[in-house]
């Protein structure tokens, strides 16, 4: 599905965050040797809705172009694998949350790319994140 | 994408908020439609005289012990308002989309300017001190203090109906002064949920008064003799011929924001694709009902490969608009407000075909995102071959219209500028700083975008205007809307 608005955009991530907590959530109750990172990432995740949430309602005014800034993204580049099948190993849990850390990281990489023309604090958001998220990567590929 | 969930569930009966009070109207029942839907989702009073007299008596003796409540616990009930407008900013830009019918980021970004104006008028404390001046001769001082005056009318308009009555009312109330407002009778619920929250701000009785109506409630504004002042956002016959005249025979000080014909200018160094995606903001933003919109797009030199390439972007970002009910995420044009005003603009599309204009994007053949009836529904349109005589050049459409014009150099567009009666809005894309330069000095009109699409002034500076787009003196927001809501009193001082 295309994301065309800044609303779009901001309702996606809200959604991406969400995803990424109840899979985070759910591999904690199965696995705990790394649950207080995991807890730190749910934590994380629940700052970002807010920041997002905020940035874009402190930043959007009727002057900039939130309707029309955003073109070429599309929902099925980012959609990621959320479920935890039974008999799944750590190992192969791990290497599905990279994988999903990657596309969060790639969503938000995009959607600053192409609001650069928005006011500045909503790419420079998107930025952080996306940065944050390639911590993760690399701490989760640490795990293993 | 999803629709969001809209906050309006059931046809409400709005009521004026009279000294504190919420109060039935005994006046006739008009039906607010959700011009995206058609569904009915309030009904609003077209109150009497009466009731407007009630308001105004209010008002007036609220103002007696208002103008003597220090500025700080003043600005406190609006620092209070601020923090309910945040805590609802949601639900109150929903509401918007729901009774105008632009998209939620419209919305969130009308909504987000409005609470701008609160914030801003918080800083009365400081922003109402006068000045003085010791010994301006010999043991004598001399000093200026800003009173505020008694009770000031707002007639409001359709196309901001969160925004614009906060460019009045919290300089007005934070300068000491009392207002009664009079939103739009086409939709009433933003300000009838904002005065919600002014009562729940503990704003005290009669200091904030809405009552919503008709003719009856702005001639009374008017005629009426304890209204100081008059605050108006609407069309330029309205503005000119009956408002400002009206506050010239009564002595009322007057603000009359009124109608626009914004010219965009392209200079052939323009950077593409940012110059378009500004454009499709400001000619197709709001459904184009805003009067900053840009319409006529003047396109500068005779460099045919640059307009064919400037012509080409634009249609097919133009031709890509999503339209749609705003309350879809997908959407980025929403409905015009109303039957009537969609068969006056297309009205003007059929004008511009007779006139000889070519109809390069026709946005009479309607495809909605969406099952919605199309009765208020438009998609984008373009017109080429523009002569800067026609009519779709000269008046205001105030709809999805865009005009494409030519001129030889840069004079010329500023030419064609001037002979439009309008001068609310002007723009100009280069990337030369002498000629935007240029374009900034010589071009008469109020607000001057330099690669802006809208040139919408933040709370803190002037929303300008000139020409048949303005009538009075001092503009709305910022310091001279304070200048506006006060009276400058000298006092000269000597102790013998």
């Amino acid at each position: 599905m295309k994301l065309n608005t800044a609303s779009a955009v901001i309702s996606f991530a809200k959604e991406l965050e969400e995803d990424s907590t109840k899979y985070y959530e759910n591999l904690i109750q199965k696995y705990t040797q790394d649950k207080e990172i995991f807890l730190a990432f749910i934590k994380e995740n629940k700052k970002n809705i807010v920041s997002v949430q905020r940035v874009y309602q402190e930043g959007i005014t009727d002057a900039i172009e939130g309707c029309f800034s955003f073109e070429g993204l599309d929902t099925d580049n980012y959609i990621f694998n959320q479920k935890l099948s039974a008999d799944a190993s750590y190992s192969n849990v791990l290497e599905n949350a990279i994988k999903m850390e990657e596309k969060i990281q790639k969503f938000y990489l995009d959607s600053a790319e192409v609001s650069k023309s928005l006011m500045a604090d909503i790419p420079r958001l998107f930025e952080r994140i996306a940065k944050k998220r390639g911590k993760r990567k690399i701490e989760i590929k640490s795990f293993k | 994408m999803a629709i969001l969930e809209e906050p309006i569930k059931e046809v409400k009966v709005v009521k004026n908020y009279i000294d504190g009070e919420w109060i039935e109207s005994k006046g006739e029942l008009k039906e607010v439609v959700n011009p995206a839907t058609g569904k009915t989702i309030a009904k609003v009073p077209i109150s009497t005289k009466d009731e407007l007299d009630k308001a105004i008596e209010a008002a007036k003796e609220a103002y007696l012990y208002w103008r003597r409540t220090p500025p700080l616990a003043r600005v406190r009930c609006l620092f209070r308002l601020k923090e309910l407008m945040e805590e609802n900013f949601e639900e109150l830009s929903r509401i918007q989309t729901m009774e105008h019918g632009k998209t939620i980021d419209e919305s969130r970004g009308e909504t987000r300017r409005g609470i701008e104006n609160v914030e801003v008028a918080t800083g009365i404390p400081s922003l109402m001190m006068g000045y003085n001046l010791e010994d301006i001769a010999s043991g004598v001082d001399e000093y200026l203090i800003r009173q505020p005056l008694g009770v000031f009318g707002a007639i409001l308009p359709f196309n901001f109906p969160f925004m614009v009555p906060l460019w009045f009312a919290p300089y007005a109330i934070a300068t000491g002064n009392c207002i009664v407002m009079k939103p739009s009778s086409e939709v009433p619920l933003t300000q009838l949920r904002v005065a919600e929250l002014v009562e729940e701000a503990g704003i005290p009785p009669g200091v904030w008064n809405v009552v919503n109506g008709g003719r009856t409630v702005v001639s009374g504004l008017l005629d009426h003799l304890d209204i100081k002042g008059i605050c108006f956002v609407g069309s330029t016959p309205t503005g000119k011929n009956v408002v400002y005249k009206k506050c010239g025979e009564t002595g009322k000080r007057v603000i009359a924001g009124c109608g626009a014909k914004n010219c965009l200018v392209i200079m052939p160094d323009a950077v593409l694709d940012p110059t378009v995606a500004a454009l499709m903001t400001s000619i197709y933003g709001n459904t184009g009902q805003r009067c900053l919109a840009g319409t006529n797009v003047i396109i500068v030199g005779e460099d045919e490969s640059f307009y064919q390439r400037f012509r080409d972007a634009f249609i097919e970002k133009a031709s890509k608009i999503t339209v749609g009910y705003g309350l879809d995420e997908s959407v980025q044009m929403g409905p015009v407000r109303d039957k009537e005003k969609k068969e006056r603009i297309v009205n003007y599309i059929e004008k511009g075909i007779t006139q000889g204009a070519k109809l390069t994007l026709d946005g009479r053949k309607v495809s909605i995102v969406g099952d919605y009836p199309d009765t208020c529904f438009l998609r984008p349109t373009l017109f080429e071959e523009v002569n800067p005589d026609m009519t779709i050049a000269r008046e205001e459409i105030f709809g999805p219209v865009a005009t494409f014009m030519k001129a030889k150099t840069l004079g010329k567009a500023i030419d064609i500028i001037h002979n439009i009666p309008f001068g609310n809005s002007a723009g100009i894309f280069t990337q030369s700083g002498k000629l935007a330069r240029e374009f900034q000095y010589n071009t008469e009109c109020g607000n001057i975008g330099i690669n802006v699409g809208i040139a919408a002034p933040m709370a803190f500076f002037p929303f300008s205007g000139m020409k048949d787009s303005f009538f009075g003196d001092l503009h709305p927001q910022g310091q001279e809307v304070i200048r506006f809501f006060t009276e400058s009193k000298v006092v000269i001082q000597r102790w013998l």
